[in-house]
Parts: C-alpha cells; sequence; structure tokens
C-alpha cells in the first residue's frame, strides 16, 4: 500500500519532468538567443547573491565559476556561454 | 714557400670571415619576429582542459546571548573546483569550524556532474539537495543576509533535508517566450528514523545524515522551479521527498516519510527608491507514518503522536544601491520571520518563533558585515530549538567570499 504511494510519486514526478522538458526544448532556443549576456548577467547573477564583477576573476577562472553556477542555479548551455562570454569581455 | 704562407693566411682569414657571417645568420635565423615570440609565450601559458580553482568563504564575529558574549566563528569553507573537461566538473566543500573540544572538519559536499546535453546535467555522490532553496543556494555566509539561520534550518532541530549522497538528474529549459523552468530529481539514501530504541527522548525524530543506509529502500525527491516573469525575477519552487526511514528488520521497517517544500524569491530594482529588493520564503513540511516510540517517562509504555513538523520563514531586505551617497549605497536592511513547529504531543515537540532585524554594510559584493538583533520565543519541553542563539541575541558577524 505504502510502496504504491511513493510509485505513484515518482511517476507522477517523471512524467511531469519529461512532459515539460519535451516542451521546453523546442522553444528553448530562440528566447536565450533574444538577451545578450550581459542581460542575462544582470539578471540570473542577482537571484541568489550580490551579481559578482566581472573584473574579480580572470578569463580562465570564470570558465569554471560558469560552470559552477550552471549547476548551481540550473543555467541552460547557452545562457551560461552568453554570461560567460559577457564576464571575459567585461573583466 | 712565402706563397704558401700567403694562401694559408687568406684562408684563415676566409675561414673566419665566414664564420662570423654565418654565426650571423644563425643568429639572425634564431631572431623571430617579436609578435610571433610573445605569441608563443602566451600560448605556453595557455591551461589546458583540465582546471582547478578553489574558492569558498570564512566568517566570524560576535555574538551577545541572554547570559554570555562570545567570539564565534574563525570558521572557513574551502571550495575545491575539478573542471576536467567542458563537460565534466567535480565540486567539494569542507568546512573547518572550532568546537568546545578541538577543531572539526566536515564534508558539505563532494560530487560529480557531467553534462548530458544543453539542458540537463547528472549529478552524482554527496550534494546539496534541492529541497526548497535555503540549503543549497542561500546558507553560505556571504550569501545568507543575516547572520544566523532560520528555525529547522540548522543541524539541531532541523525540519528538512540540507544534504545527500545518490543521484540526481537536474537542469532547465524555456516555456514560453518569457517564462521557464528548471528541475531536478534525485534519489538518495534519505533520513533516518530514531525509534528511540536508544534515546527514549529522539523517538519519532529524523536524522538528515544518514551516509551508511538504514535500510534498502531509497528516498526519491525532486524540486520544479518556476520563473514565470520576463526579467527572471520571480522564482517558485515546490519540492517533494518520499522514502521509508525505519531501519530493516524492526518494527518501524514500514515506516515512510513525506517532505514537502515551498520556496520563493523575488529580486528587483526599485527605481522609486534606488534600491534593489529582495524577498526569500521557503516552508518545509516533514510527515512522518504514525508509529509508536518508547515513552521516556516510562519504558515499559509507548506511545504515539501525529509526527507532523513544520519550519517557515520569510525575509525581506532593502539596499539602496543605487542612491549616490557611497556610504548609503553600501548599506542593506533586513528583517526575518521564522517559525518551527515540532508536533506538540511527542516530548520533542514544541514551537519556535524567532525575529531577527539587521542591518549590513557590504565592502563589496562579496565582503559584508552584519549586525542583528533576533528575539527567540520558545514553547516547548526542549528549550531554543535553535543552536546559534538561545533567548533574545545581538549578533555581529563579518563574511567573505573568495
Ligand atoms: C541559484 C542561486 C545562484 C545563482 C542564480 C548564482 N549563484 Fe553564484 N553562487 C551561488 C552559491 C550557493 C555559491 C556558493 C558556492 C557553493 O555553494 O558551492 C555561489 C558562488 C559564486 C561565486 C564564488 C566562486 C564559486 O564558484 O564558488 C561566484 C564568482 C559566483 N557565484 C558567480 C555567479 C555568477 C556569475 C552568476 C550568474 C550566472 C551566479 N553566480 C548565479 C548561488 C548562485
Amino acid at each position: 500500500m505504502k510502496s504504491k504511494k511513493y510509485i505513484i510519486n515518482l511517476a507522477f514526478g517523471i512524467t511531469f519532468a519529461s512532459v515539460l522538458f519535451v516542451v521546453g526544448c523546442s522553444s528553448s532556443k530562440d528566447v536565450a538567443v533574444a538577451k545578450s549576456g550581459a542581460q542575462l548577467w544582470g539578471e540570473n547573477c542577482v537571484r541568489c547573491h550580490n551579481a559578482p564583477s566581472p573584473t574579480a576573476f580572470s578569463d580562465y577562472q570564470w570558465e569554471t565559476i560558469g560552470q559552477h553556477m550552471r549547476i548551481r542555479a540550473n543555467l541552460t548551455a547557452m545562457e551560461t556561454d552568453k554570461i560567460v562570454d559577457f564576464l571575459k569581455m567585461a573583466n | 714557400m712565402k706563397r704558401l704562407l700567403k694562401i694559408s693566411l687568406l684562408l684563415l682569414v676566409a675561414f673566419f670571415i665566414s664564420e662570423a657571417v654565418f654565426a650571423q645568420d644563425d643568429e639572425d635565423f634564431d631572431k623571430e619576429d617579436p609578435v610571433e615570440e610573445l605569441a608563443k609565450e602566451v600560448n605556453s601559458l595557455k591551461p589546458g582542459l583540465s582546471r582547478f580553482l578553489m574558492r569558498g568563504y570564512a566568517h566570524a564575529g560576535v555574538e551577545f546571548l541572554q547570559n554570555s558574549a562570545t567570539f564565534v566563528g574563525g570558521s572557513f569553507n574551502p571550495i575545491f573546483l575539478w573542471q576536467q573537461s567542458k563537460r565534466l566538473l567535480f565540486e567539494s566543500e569542507l568546512e573547518l569550524e572550532l568546537t568546545e573540544t578541538g577543531t572539526e572538519l566536515g564534508l558539505d559536499y563532494a560530487d560529480m556532474s557531467y553534462f548530458l546535453n544543453d539542458y540537463m546535467t547528472i549529478r552524482l555522490g554527496k550534494f546539496l539537495l534541492p529541497f526548497g532553496t535555503f540549503g543549497e543556494r542561500l546558507h553560505p555566509r556571504w550569501i545568507n543576509r543575516l547572520p544566523s539561520n532560520p528555525l529547522g534550518f540548522t543541524h539541531s532541530g532541523q525540519v528538512g533535508p540540507l544534504s545527500d549522497l545518490g543521484v540526481e538528474i537536474r537542469g532547465a529549459f524555456h516555456m514560453t517566450r518569457s517564462a521557464w523552468i528548471n528541475y531536478s530529481i534525485y534519489v538518495v539514501n534519505g533520513p533516518r528514523l530514531n525509534d528511540g530504541g536508544d534515546e527514549p527522548e529522539e523517538g519519532g525524530k529524523l536524522h538528515y545524515n544518514n551516509y551508511i543506509d538504514n535500510n534498502k529502500a531509497k528516498t526519491f525527491g525532486g524540486r520544479i522551479g518556476i520563473l514565470p516573469l520576463n526579467n527572471s525575477s520571480l522564482e517558485i519552487g515546490f519540492s517533494g521527498q518520499f522514502g521509508k526511514v525505519g531501519s530493516s528488520d524492526t518494527k518501524y521497517e514500514d515506516v515512510g516519510s513525506q517532505l514537502y517544500a515551498l520556496d520563493l524569491s523575488y529580486v528587483t530594482r526599485l527605481d522609486f527608491m534606488k534600491s534593489m529588493l529582495d524577498i526569500k520564503g521557503q516552508w518545509n513540511r516533514v510527515k512522518v507514518d504514525q508509529a509508536s516510540y518508547p515513552n521516556p517517562e516510562d519504558a515499559a509504555q509507548s506511545y504515539s503522536f501525529e509526527n507532523v513538523s513544520d519550519a517557515y520563514y520569510a525575509q525581506l531586505s532593502i539596499k539602496p544601491a543605487f542612491v549616490d551617497n557611497s556610504f548609503f549605497n553600501k548599506l542593506e536592511f533586513v528583517g526575518r520571520y521564522s517559525k518551527l513547529e515540532l508536533p506538540t504531543e511527542a516530548v520533542w515537540g514544541g514551537e519556535d518563533t524567532q525575529i531577527t532585524v539587521g542591518i549590513n554594510y557590504w565592502l563589496d559584493f562579496r565582503t559584508v558585515i552584519k549586525f542583528a538583533y533576533q528575539t527567540l520565543d520558545s514553547n516547548g519541553t526542549e528549550d531554543g530549538h535553535n543552536s546559534l542563539a538561545q533567548g533574545d541575541a545581538f549578533l555581529v558577524h563579518w563574511s567573505i567570499g573568495f
């Protein structure tokens, strides 16, 4: 009885996530394309902490931090790349 | 004879001249274009695909509590990042902390992430759980706007998990032109139920640091975060985690748990106040299936209660970052209301309410001095579930992110 509840919960979760995933992929590209790296930085890098100054790190450091934040903040690859390119240009 | 001498002399001269000329040629050959030379040097400094970065954060401070005033902290959390390729990152965080008896070393997380595609990442190891946002995103000392954690979000009196061992799939994608979603689903060891066998006064509590699982059943969980606004200023998250918590081969084997969290974040620029507004909140509910535990007052008896705990907080901060005055634009004003509700019928039950107000002074984006006044209204058998400050307190901390 109990395990049935978990299976239902799990099945619900997975179905929900995969539906959203499929729906999402189809429209992902054009939105990210529309925004510049600077804008994405201004909108996303303040959501948890103060927006870090581009001059705080070198190009190579930004690449690693970009990967770290892509995981922490659940960003797509395109958004991360645009933000990192902006930070590398502005530092 | 004289002629021979003349010829030899001539040959000798010719030899030296040619030597000199060739040597010159060799030198000319070695001397490259300075730009090319510089390019070569820069190229030699180019790191490969393996990168290592060490960051982290630290804090210290002084706390004036009801009966004591004490310097605290002197702790630091190094973060190690190994970027192995464009797809693979290993992240780990240690915590070095002073305790009453010495120095303690903790492992906050150690996990490997592999980017499966643009919208999906797999994580393996010990990671911060996306159960709400406080544990995963807001707890680092330079990120937390106040010197203390909300009630129920610390290791003592904890309601809801902060980290665990397992596998996770996470990522993000755009739903419409303005709204986007991030998701995470995971399988972990899950919390362990204290059945009160050894500590009757703890019967029915969940312990979250369950590094060697106490049962075969795994715990499933996940979070969906929705960012409905075009400028990503608002995020609403729903989390759930489900699994059995009792130890195998005991009568608690089938006791399950259902954990839920709701979180909110709103960060925006208030032009009329030349300020940044930051609102954060989270509500955790932990429900454990009904079971009976040894009665601490009478070991021969057992007792049972509705095992539901709640912990929630709401925090608002305003930072006049865009005013011209260079003192005021570094200030930040914060207020937080936080509440912990443990099952009233349990011996470890009770209700705590905490109100914290604070003023921060930011030296730069990652260095802050925090002043806070905190009141605690405790109404339970166990006095003050918050480890940091029991009763009313005045806290001064500085924190730095690296
Ligand atoms: C979802 C919350 C969140 C968002 C959004 C976010 N960060 Fe972070 N950031 C963190 C946390 C949490 C840490 C502390 C490190 C940890 O916990 O591992 C951190 C740490 C950092 C650090 C310190 C170095 C490091 O890697 O630990 C830098 C720099 C940083 N973030 C930059 C950024 C940038 C640039 C962005 C925008 C792309 C960003 N952050 C967006 C949560 C976030």
